[in-house]
């Protein structure tokens, strides 16, 4: 080991720019073809290559069936790719792994069991002790707001209220990546707003990165450094845009922002474009 | 408090027996046949057999061997329905194997079985086994094929091996479609049973039942219609209540009317 020269806490920088951006996710040339039953094949995804980097929040954006959720799935490991690759940390992903967390489009809680069970089920999977696990479960359901019902079992809640219940459960077991497909999708606005604030801070404090699929432009931008905008069949990257607005972000301040206000008009006008460039062929 | 249509559910199952016997009585009385008695006629032989030492080792006898059969049946399916509903291998090499013997009625089967092992408890079992093991195997496999396949990935995403996913995900995801096919199964273990012991006459419940027959006291063949009626619907509603209390989190919340008028 090398002994660390005492000059080397002049260094010390604050938490943020001290990481070296270095990649954490790698997507190298994805293609993904699905066999549809007419027998033909679908080209979902094609080409596509995109670099993540540790720490960062990505935003996803594209129309309905543009493969968002497919490129989440071969992320994740679920699915894996008609050709190309895709990496974590180097290795290539062969399957699912606790380092990250997946919230489906569709919630899939386990319905037998209750608010709190789900929740539970991560940590308790991963060896935490069951008392830990409670606790740590208990202060997750009153993050996203549903203290009082740690007892209902799943069909007894409102879609946006298994909304928030899956994304406790995912992070309750603290995966490094977390792949969220339109995890908000189902909620009014004010709890949307509620837990966009959440997620920024605990995304703030513990730096997870973040795979954040979504039709909202003004969520994309509100929350992300990085926006990918996907262009529908086949489903490609049209554009990657940084968003340089400063952090931690207070929707009041940033809603005022004119750089947040340009950043939504001219990802909504090259959606527009590329309709119209669509619809013209 | 017990409301209006709480009361009337519970009564119903109650009112249905009473009208029944009370159909039976009635014709009975005007058929007027020997080998017809009135329900009050047979249901006053029912203490007598169950008095009876002998035949009370009978009925118990044949309990035991339906337990055994739906028991080892139950512990043999549900495994191999679940894996047949994860696995095409599995589910490809079976599926022929059950459809063949599905149609065959399991009694069928009992003269070659007993060729080979005898007229004693063990053909017997193996008969109720066979009856019962079909559906729970169906059921289980078409509750584990119904699984939603995102709760797996979730279940994989945190870190659970192939086998645990089959045993805590699919195994519960799967529980209300394969208590549906245990409750058929238990109805069919008791058939199969009686079925057994009518073909190889030796003890049991099935073998009071004709042995009367035989001697023509028509009292006891009812007396023992109703034993064993009673048994069937004693241990399916047991069974129910059972059921209902573990799968209470998937059962429907609101009735669906047929209509809105
Ligand atoms: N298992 C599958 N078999 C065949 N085609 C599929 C399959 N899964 C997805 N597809 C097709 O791939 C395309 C992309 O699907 P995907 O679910 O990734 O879209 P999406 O961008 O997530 O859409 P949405 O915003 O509506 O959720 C769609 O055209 C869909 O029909
Ligand atoms: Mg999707």
């Amino acid at each position: 080991m090398k002994v660390v020269p005492s000059r080397s806490s002049e260094w010390v920088k604050p938490v943020a720019s001290q990481k070296p951006a270095s990649a954490i996710i790698e997507i190298d040339r994805v293609s993904q073809v699905f066999q549809t039953s007419a027998r033909k094949d679908h080209l979902a995804l094609s080409d596509i290559s995109l670099t993540i980097e540790e720490g960062a929040f990505v935003s996803i954006l594209g129309p309905s069936g543009c493969g968002k959720s497919t490129l989440l799935y071969i992320v994740g490991g679920f699915v894996s790719p008609t050709s190309g690759a895709a990496r974590i940390k180097g290795q290539a992903i062969t399957g699912p792994g606790p380092d990250r967390g997946p919230v489906f489009q569709e919630f899939a809680l386990f319905p037998w069991k209750t608010v709190l069970g789900n929740v539970m089920y991560g940590p308790r999977q991963q060896g935490v002790r069951a008392s830990e696990a409670d606790a740590l479960s208990r202060s997750l359901i009153e993050m996203v707001g549903l203290k009082g019902y740690e007892n209902f079992y799943p069909k007894e809640l409102s879609g946006g209220m298994k909304q928030r219940v899956a994304l406790a459960r995912t992070l309750a077991y603290h995966p490094e990546v977390l792949l969220m497909d339109e995890p908000f999708g189902a909620l009014d606005a004010h709890t949307r707003t509620r837990l966009q604030n959440d997620l920024l801070n605990i995304w703030e404090r513990d730096r997870k990165t973040v795979l954040f699929v979504t039709h909202s432009v003004d969520e994309a931008v509100f929350l992300s450094d990085k926006v990918v905008m996907m262009s529908k069949s086949p489903g490609r990257i049209r554009q990657v845009i940084d968003i340089d607005l400063p952090r931690p972000r207070r929707r009041s301040e940033l809603l005022l922002d004119p750089r947040y206000q340009k950043y939504v008009v001219d990802i909504e006008r090259m959606f527009d474009e590329s309709d119209e460039a669509g619809s013209a062929t | 408090m017990i409301s209006p249509t709480a009361l009337t559910r519970r009564a119903a199952p109650v009112l249905a027996c009473i009208g029944l016997l009370a159909v039976w009585q009635v014709a009975s009385l005007v058929l007027k046949n020997d080998s017809f008695p009135t329900a009050i006629e047979a249901i006053r032989a029912v203490p007598d057999i169950l008095g009876d030492k002998e035949a009370l080792i009978n009925i118990l006898a044949s309990l035991r061997r339906m337990a055994m059969g739906f028991g080892v049946a139950v512990l043999f399916s549900i495994p191999l329905g679940l894996l047949m509903g994860r696995s095409r291998a599995v589910a490809a090499f079976f599926n022929p194997l059950l459809m063949v013997i599905y149609p065959v009625p399991k009694a069928a089967l009992m003269p070659i079985i007993m060729l080979w092992l005898g007229v004693g408890d063990v053909t017997k079992t193996l008969v109720i086994f066979l009856g019962v093991s079909l559906p729970v195997i169906y059921h289980s496999f078409e509750g584990a094929k119904a699984v939603e396949e995102k709760m797996l990935w979730s279940g994989a995403a945190m870190g659970l091996s192939p086998l645990q996913r089959l045993v805590r995900i699919v195994l519960p995801a799967a529980l209300p479609e394969i208590l549906t096919g245990c409750r058929t199964g238990l109805v069919l273990a008791l058939i199969t049973m009686i079925t057994s012991e009518m073909i190889a006459r030796q003890s049991g419940a099935g073998n009071i039942l004709f042995n009367a027959l035989d001697m023509g006291q028509y009292d006891t063949v009812f007396a023992m219609i109703i034993i064993v009626g009673a048994m069937g619907i004693c241990l399916d509603a047991i069974f129910e209540r059972i059921r209902a209390r573990l799968v209470r989190w998937s059962e429907p919340q609101f009735d669906m009317p047929l209509s809105f008028s």
